[in-house]
């Protein structure tokens, strides 16, 4: 499972925390570590220097037992008694002789190995002595003297023998001090360390002595059987539910089986200090934990109650609401940011309105435009279709009408248009007061702009008599459109001053665009196009209405009106194009009158169409004038 | 035990020898050697030689001094013969207490300096260890012989009996840390011609006693 933390508050606190309890942790571990290693070490130490003086004690003691058992076989009182050989006055001297130096107990041993006198069982006497590795210690010591511990009857004692000189040595005589618990009690007060004495038998060790409690002794000796210990060297032993650190020291090394002292600290009494400071350590923790936490919080609420606030503003300005700004106060870089971001919202905000202005003041694909771009003098030459629409005998029909009037009408007409020419992807270039001009192919090129220009013009006819019968419907005045079309090379840009500047088009097939809507007017037709135009509108049938030769321009240009979709057209419809067709070309070939002739058939089908009869003037001016050579069929249009 | 072996290792009859010399045909030599396991001559060892005839030697109890100079007796060893009176003179400027707990003679000189108003008597045969009540490492030895004839080593273990009637004799040796009893060291012998005999003797280590300083 991945622990994902989406709040930010939520990651700041478990940073913080998780920092806070690694480095706690941490120290907390190797505090324990360093006091638990330096608590061992201590009682360690201490229980080799207690080890030390354990020896030392107890090699002294052995000194000043030996030396009292010197004294008294020096001493020439009991030698006299010795010398009567009776066994009672030897035993009680003997006795006396206990009781001098507090020993525990005395035994004559004569150097046959035959025991003469024993103060405290009388059983032995008579009987070979007990302990003869005693004897043969001290047969080898130079002065006659050994020590060892021998355990009678249960009980452990120091036994010491020095040889009894009258002058020469004659017997033996030892001398036990007993190791009890109370010894044990003694060495405990010198080494500060709890004393046990143990013995090595068959089924493990068996405790002799010791400072224990009754209880705790079983325990030990159990411990002792699981755990090999090397003399000399501490380790720790549970006993119980406690740990010492213990350590063993040879007693007596003549011996075959071990006889060894226990000398135990608990680590668990020497650990106290340790564990009140790992106490005060964990309630610091406790404390600092929690005090992370409160900070935590806090500046993670610092951080994301105004970063939440940011956030709703950004959601209130995607809705596009500018005026809303975020509530912050704050000297950070929080602060910073609300500043910048209200700041941003009111750019924002002030760009929208720009945006929408320009959007109702030019088109909205030119605003686009302008607001794509850098705005900057200058442009580029494209192909555009250009197409310009006037209302006919617009200065008659404001003649007595109201200017609320007329601008309700104008506007309810360019309503209409416009809605024709952004419904085929047109641009509306400008209205100059009721004439119109749009754009196909820039800013932005379809790749049938002409044929979307023709569909307008159709279009704009045909939502002209929409709105003429709206107007009839209110009493107002029928309208008249002409709509004059050129495809050609423009050059599309920003126009004006850096100041004041127009995204606009210029060029020559702006000018015969605006040429070919006013020669409707002469053609008496509502649409004219170029031949560019109708070279890129196939499925079209046009009528080609006349060869003209725009002012300032040497090449004639052919111009067309739509007639309707290839295949639509009635039969006479066709028919009569066909014958029209023939006429021109006649017309154009000089045979004047087989042209005459069949005008002549059209307008006797058609009485005053104004097309027919323009031709008929053509051809009847040129029968009185006669036609230049080089002419070219072209018609000469000095007016606008 | 091991068995008791003769402790003798060799002897043999220097008859040419008497004869260059020109001694008496009437006496003879005992020449002892005493050596220890180790094989060093044993210093302070008694050789006595037991005539066979019991009460054939001439009573001769002469007057014998067992000196104590700087603490110790000197001769640490003395042979005498049953009935010796034997003198303690203290050479020392402390005093001493001698005594003896041996069953042989059991006396006391309580203390004293000089030389004791009068000698102590040795009239029993056997082993008499003398100890000083306050000088606990003095330890002296007499050897009360019931034998005129008798001898003590030298520091090269050496030892000669001389003039032994002719007759037979049980020559013995005695030393104060000898583990064998006399009695296995005893050879019988007929002194007619100088004789020359090697004992090896088993000794007990020695207990050093504690000396004060002087």
């Amino acid at each position: 499972m991945k622990l994902q933390f989406r709040r930010f508050q939520t990651r700041i606190i478990v940073l913080f925390l998780g920092l806070f309890t690694v480095v706690q942790v941490s120290a907390f571990i190797s505090v324990y570590v360093a006091q638990l290693a330096s608590a061992r070490g201590q009682i360690n130490a201490a229980l080799e220097v207690g080890a030390g003086v354990f020896n030392r004690l107890v090699m002294e003691r052995n000194n000043r037992l030996i030396e009292a058992a010197r004294l008294l076989s020096g001493d020439f009182a009991f030698k006299s008694a010795y010398a009567v050989r009776e066994r009672e006055t030897v035993m009680s001297a003997l006795q006396n002789n206990q009781a001098r130096i507090g020993a525990d107990l005395m035994m004559l041993v004569s150097l046959d190995g035959t025991v003469a006198a024993d103060t405290t069982r009388a059983q032995t006497i008579g009987k070979p002595f007990e302990f003869p590795e005693l004897i043969r210690a001290a047969e080898k010591n130079q002065f006659g003297e050994a020590s060892v511990i021998v355990f009678i009857e249960g009980r452990a004692y120091q036994m010491v023998v020095v040889p009894l000189l009258v002058p020469q040595p004659d017997a033996w005589i030892c001398t036990g001090f007993l190791l009890d618990d109370k010894f044990a009690g003694e060495l405990e007060k010198l080494t500060l360390s709890q004393v046990s004495l143990l013995r090595e038998s068959n089924s493990g060790w068996q405790m002799v002595a010791s400072t224990l409690p009754p209880a705790l002794r079983s325990q030990t000796t159990a411990a002792l059987a699981e755990n090999t210990m090397r003399e000399q060297t501490s380790m720790s032993l549970r006993v119980g539910d406690t740990d010492y650190v213990s350590l063993i020291s040879p007693l007596d090394k003549t011996q075959e089986r071990r006889v060894v002292a226990l000398l135990q600290r608990s680590l668990d009494e020497a650990l106290n200090p340790v564990m009140q400071l790992l106490w005060v350590l964990a309630a610091l923790s406790v404390t600092g934990l929690a005090v992370s936490f409160a900070f935590g919080i806090l500046i993670a609420r610092s951080v994301t109650r105004p970063v939440r606030l940011l956030v709703e503003s950004a959601h209130k300005i995607e809705q596009g609401e500018y005026s809303h700004h975020a509530d912050v106060h704050q000297r950070d870089e929080i602060g910073d940011l609300a500043t910048a971001f209200n700041s941003m919202a009111r750019g924002l905000e002030e760009k929208d309105r720009v945006r929408d202005l320009l959007g109702k003041v030019v088109s909205p694909e030119i605003a686009r435009q302008l607001l794509s771009k850098k705005i900057e003098l200058g442009g580029e030459e494209l192909t555009a279709t250009i197409l310009f629409s006037d209302v006919r005998n617009f200065t008659a029909l404001c003649e007595n009408r109201s200017p609320i009037e007329i601008l309700a009408l104008v506007n309810a007409y360019l309503t209409k248009i416009s809605t024709v020419i952004d419904a085929h992807g047109g641009v509306v270039d400008k209205y100059m007061g009721d004439a119109v001009m749009a754009l196909f192919g820039v800013p932005v090129p379809h790749d049938n702009d002409p044929v979307r220009a023709v569909n307008t013009a159709l279009g704009m006819r045909s939502a002209l008599t929409e709105l003429n019968v709206e107007l009839a419907g209110r009493g107002m005045p029928q309208l008249g459109i002409g709509i004059g079309i050129n495809t050609g090379i423009v050059v599309a840009g920003n126009m004006g001053s850096p100041t004041r500047l127009n995204y606009t088009v210029i060029g020559d097939g702006v000018n015969l665009a605006s040429r070919l809507e006013a020669l409707t007017k002469r053609y008496n037709v509502g649409i004219i196009v170029s031949e560019t135009t109708m070279a890129a509108v196939p499925g079209m049938v046009f009528r080609e209405l006349d060869k003209v030769r725009v002012k300032g321009k040497n090449v004639p240009v052919t111009i067309h009106e739509p007639v309707g979709r290839a295949g639509t057209l009635a039969v006479d419809t066709a028919e009569e194009l066909k014958q029209y067709h023939a006429a021109v070309k006649f017309y154009r070939e000089r045979e004047l009158a087989r042209a005459r002739a069949e005008i002549l058939s059209l307008l006797k089908a058609r009485p005053g169409c104004r097309l027919y009869e323009i031709y008929l003037g053509y051809i009847d001016h040129f029968s009185s004038v006669g036609m230049k050579d080089d002419w070219d069929g072209s018609f000469v249009l000095y007016d606008k | 035990m091991t068995k008791k072996t003769p402790l003798i290792l060799w002897w043999r009859i220097l008859a040419g020898c008497c004869l260059c010399h020109g001694v008496a045909a009437s006496a003879a030599d005992i020449s002892a050697i005493i050596m220890d396991a180790e094989g060093k001559p044993v210093n302070d060892a008694v050789v006595m030689a037991f005539p066979a005839k019991a009460g054939a030697a001439a009573a001769k109890a002469g007057k014998v001094i067992i000196d104590q100079i700087d603490k110790e007796f000197v001769p640490r060893v003395m042979p005498i013969r049953a009935g010796t009176a034997v003198h303690f003179p203290n050479k020392d400027n402390t005093r001493h207490q001698v005594y003896s707990f041996s069953p042989a003679k059991k006396f006391e000189l309580p203390l004293y300096a000089g030389k004791p108003a009068s000698p102590v008597v040795f009239d029993k045969p056997g082993v008499v260890i003398l100890g000083c009540n306050i000088h606990d490492w003095m330890l002296g030895y007499i050897y009360v012989a019931d034998t005129p004839y008798f001898g003590k080593t030298d520091a090269e273990g050496k030892t000669t009996i001389g003039n032994l009637p002719p007759g037979d004799y049980t020559v013995k040796v005695w030393h104060p840390r000898m583990i064998d009893t006399e009695e296995s060291t005893a050879w019988r012998v007929s002194a007619a011609v100088a004789m020359e005999a090697v004992w090896t003797l088993k000794l007990k280590p020695e207990f050093r006693i504690r000396r004060a300083p002087n």
